[in-house]
């Protein structure tokens, strides 16, 4: 199909490129969100905002919780195809999971119940709770963490949950990334001389690719580890071989498994008391300092629950290392002795968790973290300059052609890239306006997000008119200025809406607050200067095309 | 941009040839590798671990040959003849292992 | 402190690479390239300074972050050169004050 290399992977970066970087703009914008994921919590939901706390006690508070936790409506709805015959009424509890990090104020409690009459027999439907662990006090259940329970989700799945329809589309995307990363070097023929080159004062093509090749190269190593890493994150959904084709092959290995680690598979069907889950807790601490660990709980699963064959995990946070850390040590439910401290992980298990742990981040180190955003933002950046440099090369070809490609291109290019804000920003407006008692309240939120994008892309195909004879579309400018008017009108609403103010918030040194807000100042402030540059480019434009129109009307008089 | 002329229908070829054809090479990877590996001895989550860490990687060149390659013929013939070879030979080795 | 001061090494170390290059030279000062020896002299010390900030990481933070956060700083830093030399590049001065102007004997001499 071409003539040589370095042609197929041109065609390859630009048409993959251009089609999967839609979908790679959301993953990288709200992938470098995800980062604070639960700061952005803690603006969301008000009522959260107090220091992160450690894992209470399991005996005095989560236990009576844990049992009080019923599956959610949704879930028993979800699986009413998934079983033989009616649904039951009532549901006894499989698996109990209390998951908390070094950033969580609140704790996330989550339970599976047994699915009877369920086709598969491991099936399962699942409720949650959150809860104040100061007190034991549960959060109301629509209150949506808008950070962790909707820009996290929609940056990994694209909240298309439907036979992980959503997940599979970011997986090929991350592929193409890799392969875009790939052909982008092959293509760049200059790659070192040109590592600091950016000539912002040159006509827009130049200096978008200019732009387009800076972030893409001076962050590869980060673009690429992370497309990879996300891959290596969703295995089991891509490639699910040992639970389809291999499953003989993988039960063997339970089944060895479970006679050497000494875990109970399956229950017993006897019931079952549990003896002091915080005596195992405090058991555990003392292990880990021994060996020069010492740590906080991040996780506490108890399997089996209500069953003689029941125990109980308890797993290390690992905020003080990339990798994620994994070990962890279970005791026999009934009696609270150690059945096994599992070992350190192998090569292998080690590098999976290295990759995992650097991707999902559960890791305390502010810089990091920050410098993980700029990785992002780079990354947005990339594609974004990929989809101007794009338009910019092909408008003027398509004008004189009569086509509209790239007018089409520009449209959902803006969609992507200020619609996103727009959406984002009207997403935390909402958050702030709607009233505290509406029921489905978190529904209302997820609704202003998609109305907010379908307005800023309906204005975008609207005001890229111009690009379709050449010119550049109004449409940028203007969702800039949206953008940053809405920004600062969502810091003000929080001032308005909850009392805490910048100069309250710093000098009180609660972060999460501050730093939201703060960021969304800083990118008001971005907002407003790009309007302004756009602005400046269109008046030197239409300068620029007044005094060559003799010439043009010559020429085409000449044609 | 310069190409030999290609029909739509041979752009549809290499587009599935490189996502379908890759996928199915690397499923076949990927269980011939779990196979062959926890036959040898690997811990089974190792061998599984592995294998599909490398397979993205596999995965990633395929798809650039299958652009690249002069021949499409080719690209069908190795990514989905040798796919299926290493998925059939996968489910042999299971059936000698249990 | 060691991050702030490995952040500040990377900059210097992509500033350094960056001037190595005649085309950013010339953005910086006014007098052509200097002799190649020079040139070499600031790659090494575009090399030594990378290193440099490694070992400042290295002595943050646990190994595996160390190493992380070593990358971004290069990442960014290599962002704030290029970003400077695009609108301030007079900024970087500094990087190269010590290195004297080439005279026209020692151009003639090169060419």
């Amino acid at each position: 199909m071409f003539q040589n290399f370095r042609l197929s992977m041109a065609w390859l970066h630009t048409w993959f490129g251009l089609t999967l970087g839609f979908v790679l703009m959301v993953v990288f914008f709200f992938g470098s969100l995800s980062v604070f994921d639960r700061e952005i919590d803690r603006w969301a939901i008000p009522e959260t905002r107090f220091d992160p706390q450690p894992m209470p006690s399991f005996d005095g508070m989560l236990l009576p919780i844990f049992q009080d936790i019923k599956p959610t409506a949704e879930s028993i709805d979800q699986a009413r195809n998934r079983v033989n015959g009616p649904m039951a009424e009532s549901f006894s509890p499989k698996q109990w999971t209390a998951y908390t990090t070094h950033r969580d104020p609140v704790l996330s409690l989550y339970a599976n119940f047994t699915l009877p009459n369920a086709k598969d027999p491991e099936d399962a439907v699942f409720g949650n709770r959150t809860i104040d662990p100061r007190v034991g006090k549960a959060l109301p259940d629509d209150r949506l963490k808008l950070g962790s329970e909707f820009f996290y989700p929609l940056h990994y799945s694209l909240h298309l949950d439907w036979l992980n329809l959503g997940t599979w589309i970011v997986g090929f995307a991350a592929l193409v990334m890799l392969a875009a990363l790939v052909s982008g070097v092959v293509m760049h023929r200059k790659i070192f001389r040109e590592l600091f080159t950016f000539r912002p004062a040159k006509h827009t093509q130049r200096s978008a690719l200019d732009l387009h090749n800076l972030t893409g190269v001076v962050a590869l190593p980060f673009h690429f580890i992370f497309a990879l890493s996300g891959l290596v994150v969703f295995a089991g959904v891509y490639f699910p071989v040992t639970h389809t084709q291999l499953e003989p092959l993988h039960e063997l290995h339970e089944k060895l498994d479970a006679q050497k680690t000494g875990l109970p598979h399956d229950r017993a069907g006897v019931p079952g008391t549990l003896a002091s889950v915080d005596a195992m807790v405090a058991e555990a601490k003392r292990r880990w300092a021994a060996r020069d660990a010492a740590g906080e709980v991040g996780m506490l699963v108890v399997q089996h629950v209500n069953d003689a064959n029941a125990y109980v995990s308890v797993y290390r946070a690992g905020s003080d290392r990339v990798t994620l850390t994994g070990e962890g040590i279970h005791f026999k439910g009934s009696t609270g002795e150690l059945i096994r401290e599992d070992p350190p992980p192998t090569v292998v298990a080690g590098i999976v968790d290295f990759l995992t742990g650097l991707h999902l981040q559960h890791f305390e180190h502010w810089l990091l973290r920050w410098l993980y955003v700029l990785g992002g933002l780079a990354g947005c950046a990339c594609i974004a300059t990929g989809f101007i440099f794009f338009v910019e090369k092909r408008k003027r070809q398509h004008a004189k052609q009569g086509v509209s490609g790239a007018r089409w291109v520009d449209a959902c290019a803006v969609a992507t890239v200020t619609g996103l804000l727009v959406a984002t920003f009207a997403m935390l407006i909402g958050n702030r306006l709607l009233p505290d008692t509406l029921p489905l309240r978190g529904s209302w939120e997820k609704g202003i997000f998609l109305g907010a994008w379908l307005l800023a892309f309906a204005h975008g195909i609207w005001r890229t008119a111009p690009t379709a004879e050449g010119r550049l579309s109004p449409a940028w400018a203007e969702q800039c200025w949206a953008a940053a008017v809405m920004a600062v009108a969502a810091v003000l609403l929080n001032w308005v809406t909850t009392g805490d103010h910048l100069l309250r918030t710093i000098g009180a040194g609660y972060w999460p607050v501050a730093g939201v807000d703060l960021s969304l100042i800083a990118s008001a402030a971005l907002a407003v200067v790009a309007a302004r540059m756009l602005k400046r480019r269109a008046d030197a434009a239409m300068v620029a095309s007044a005094r060559f129109a003799p010439d043009a009307t010559t020429s085409a008089a000449r044609a | 941009m310069a190409r030999s002329a290609a029909s739509a229908v041979h752009v549809v070829s290499r587009i599935a040839a490189g996502v379908l054809g890759s996928y199915v090479f690397c499923w076949g990877f990927i269980a011939l590798g779990v196979g062959l590996l926890f036959s040898a001895g690997m811990p089974f989550h190792d061998a599984e671990s592995l294998s599909s860490m490398l397979a993205f990687l596999v995965f990633l060149v395929a798809f650039l040959w299958a652009f690249a390659a002069g021949s499409l013929a080719r690209v069908w013939f190795v990514l989905l003849g040798g796919g299926l070879v290493m998925t059939g030979a996968a489910s042999l080795v299971q059936l000698a292992l249990l | 402190m060691l991050l702030f001061a490995a952040m500040v090494t990377s900059i210097a170390a992509a500033g350094f690479l960056a001037l190595s290059m005649d085309v950013h030279w010339e953005q910086v000062r006014a007098d052509p390239q200097c002799s190649p020896r020079m040139v070499r002299l600031l790659r090494v010390l575009g090399a030594a300074c990378v290193l440099a900030s490694l070992a400042l990481c290295l002595g943050a933070d646990h190994v595996s972050m160390a190493s992380l956060v070593w990358f971004m700083t290069l990442a960014g830093a290599a962002l704030v050169v290029t970003f400077t030399l695009s609108w301030r590049p007079r900024w970087l001065r500094p990087l190269v004050m010590w290195i004297p102007a080439t005279t026209a004997r020692e151009e003639a001499g090169r060419s």
